[in-house]
């Protein structure tokens, strides 16, 4: 691939030097420590109740303060919200480059477009999986800080790896948006695509079909539903149709912007 | 002679509307082309077809020998541009958005980061970053982006955009000293006239999406309109004089007297001897030239108040 190194590197200057990782970190360390908050009340809710952490008329159905509880939060919150953080990094990665008006000293270089397009889907990748890392190394530290009773390390592996395939999922499902930050040249409209797919998921949900609308897979993932083949499936196709429609937005379509 | 850029019935049409109309034209090797026209006159659409950036509804354009076509290797590591606005990183310093650009583009040399940071004379502004620079700051960025691997054909698209008198000379010279000492090749659109009168050997004048002319500086000279004006302290007897001597002199509304005769206008020295003789000395007499904006404005069209 002509000189996809260099653009790989341009792309993580690009994101080292704005303050979105700063930003996308403090809204995924509100998992682990919003999770950290729920261990403190179910610890001792009294206590809770007490100092005016929580109302007097609070229901906690979460659970006990345990690091099965804590960890359970946590992969729920990442199959569910990760998109939402993740939709964000894409449509900032790609779209920036249009509200900014740069995209254009992009298209006539030695570096194919195909080139910068993937170096931006590996920083997109690498980005969302530094978060996702970066989150459980944030519940470790805030579960260890709180005494959480010791568990098994097979609990901590199997939530390492219902998380990782989650993240992996996840990631995977953000072309489609990278596609609609270039093709509509921007951040918002992919935030809009993004806000769609979400809702449409809460509706094949219900409907009971989520296991075949790629955007529902992560979130009935991590919920330890029993999945076919079929919905990792359409989770691979919808990451390459992304992809593919990306690469041939950028190489083939008029470029105006 | 060697043709850098050419096109051959270039079109480019977004629904109804005709951006380019069967553009043809040729760029040779070492001369500044500059394509003139109003806003909409289709600039910057012609730039992008060069670019690749849109595609032909119908024609070719050739860059550098090689047709410029989707999926074939292109000769973008010997083309600098500039289109439209000069926009950068905002986040990133001067450097840092050249040494970007510089990566992008293989085989330029670390060195030439600095080389075009001082040429574009950036040095003081070489670690602020891009969102705080002035707009005449920001166009030298993007001039700078352009010359960064010493490309044998510039594309600029109002390289002079924004910059200061004092800029848009220095940029005619740094243009001029590329052509003159490394052969480069400038294809450049304005529409600061006097500025391509100066700078360019060769002018496209495009309205409507259609070149309506294409002329040599030298030929611009011929093509100019000139004109003769006479003041005398009784101008209409001048005229009377004029008129006699066989002249087709005529009053302008202001009162002075212009006269149109190429022998006129190339021997103003005869016209005042017969106006002395006949006891009606000028007061003044000055040989008029078109200016460039008169010149295009005559030619598309648009021109206010007949010929200056």
């Amino acid at each position: 691939m002509s000189n996809l190194a260099q653009a790989i590197w341009v792309e993580f200057l690009k994101a080292r030097r704005s303050k979105m990782p700063l930003f996308t970190a403090l809204g995924f360390a509100m998992v682990p420590l919003g999770g950290g908050f729920f261990m403190i009340v179910l610890k001792d809710p009294e206590m809770a109740r007490r100092v005016g952490l929580i109302s007097t008329k609070a229901q906690l159905t979460m659970g006990s303060a345990d690091w099965q509880t804590y960890l359970r939060f946590l992969t729920m919150a990442v199959g569910a919200g990760g998109i939402i953080l993740f939709g964000l990094i894409a449509s900032w990665v790609f779209g920036r480059e249009y509200s900014d008006r740069t995209v254009k000293d992009l298209l006539a270089l030695p570096t194919a477009r195909s080139a910068i397009v993937l170096s931006k889907c590996v920083v997109i990748a690498v980005w969302s999986a530094a978060l996702s890392v970066l989150t459980c190394l944030i519940t470790l530290g805030v579960g260890a800080a709180l005494g959480l009773p010791s568990e098994s390390p097979q609990v901590f592996w199997q939530s390492g790896i219902t998380i990782t395939v989650a993240v992996c999922l996840t990631i995977a499902l953000v072309t489609p948006i990278a596609f609609a930050a270039s093709a509509w040249h921007g951040y918002l409209p992919p935030i809009g695509v993004m806000m769609l797919a979400m809702g449409l998921a809460q509706l094949v949900n219900a409907a009971g079909w989520g296991e075949y609308f790629p955007w529902s897979v992560p979130a009935l993932y991590v919920q330890g539903e029993h999945l076919g083949m079929v919905s990792y499936v359409i989770v691979i196709l919808t990451s390459i149709a992304g992809l593919a429609g990306t690469l041939l937005w950028w190489e083939r379509a008029d470029q105006t912007h | 002679m060697d043709t850098v850029i050419e096109t051959n019935n270039l079109t480019k049409r977004y629904g109804d509307v005709t951006a380019v109309d069967g553009l043809s034209l040729r760029v040779a090797k070492g001369e500044i082309y500059a394509f003139l026209g109003l806003n909409g006159a289709g600039k910057t659409t012609t730039i992008r077809l060069l670019l690749g950036m849109v595609k032909p509804t119908s024609g070719e354009a050739r860059v550098l020998g090689m047709k410029i076509r989707v999926w074939e290797r292109k000769p973008w590591d010997s083309v600098g541009y500039l289109v439209e606005t000069a926009d950068a990183y905002p986040e990133l310093t001067v450097r840092e958005n050249l040494e970007a650009m510089r990566r992008l583009r293989p085989g330029t040399e670390p060195q030439a980061v600095d080389r075009a940071i001082e040429r574009l004379g950036l040095t003081e502004y070489a670690d602020r970053r891009a969102g705080t620079l002035s707009h005449g700051n920001a166009q030298r960025l993007g001039l700078a982006k352009a010359l960064l691997h010493n490309p044998a054909l510039l594309i600029l698209d109002e390289p002079a955009l924004g910059l200061d008198p004092a800029g848009i000379v220095e940029i005619r010279n740094l243009l001029t000293e590329l052509v003159r000492e490394q052969g480069v090749t400038v294809f450049m659109s304005s529409h600061i006239l006097g500025e391509v009168s100066r700078l360019a050997q060769r002018i496209g004048i495009i309205h409507h999406g259609r070149l309506l002319q294409e002329l040599d500086v030298d030929e611009l000279e011929r093509n100019r309109q000139r004109r003769l004006l006479v003041r005398a302290r009784d101008c209409e007897a001048a005229h009377a004089v004029l008129i006699g001597a066989g002249f087709s002199a005529e009053i302008a509304s202001d009162g002075a007297v212009i006269v149109k005769d190429r022998v006129a206008i190339e021997r103003p020295d005869d016209v005042a001897t017969r106006l002395v003789n006949a006891g009606h000395a000028p007061t003044m007499l000055n040989v008029e030239e078109e200016d460039l904006e008169h010149y295009f404005l005559r030619l598309v069209g648009m021109e206010e108040g007949g010929a200056k």
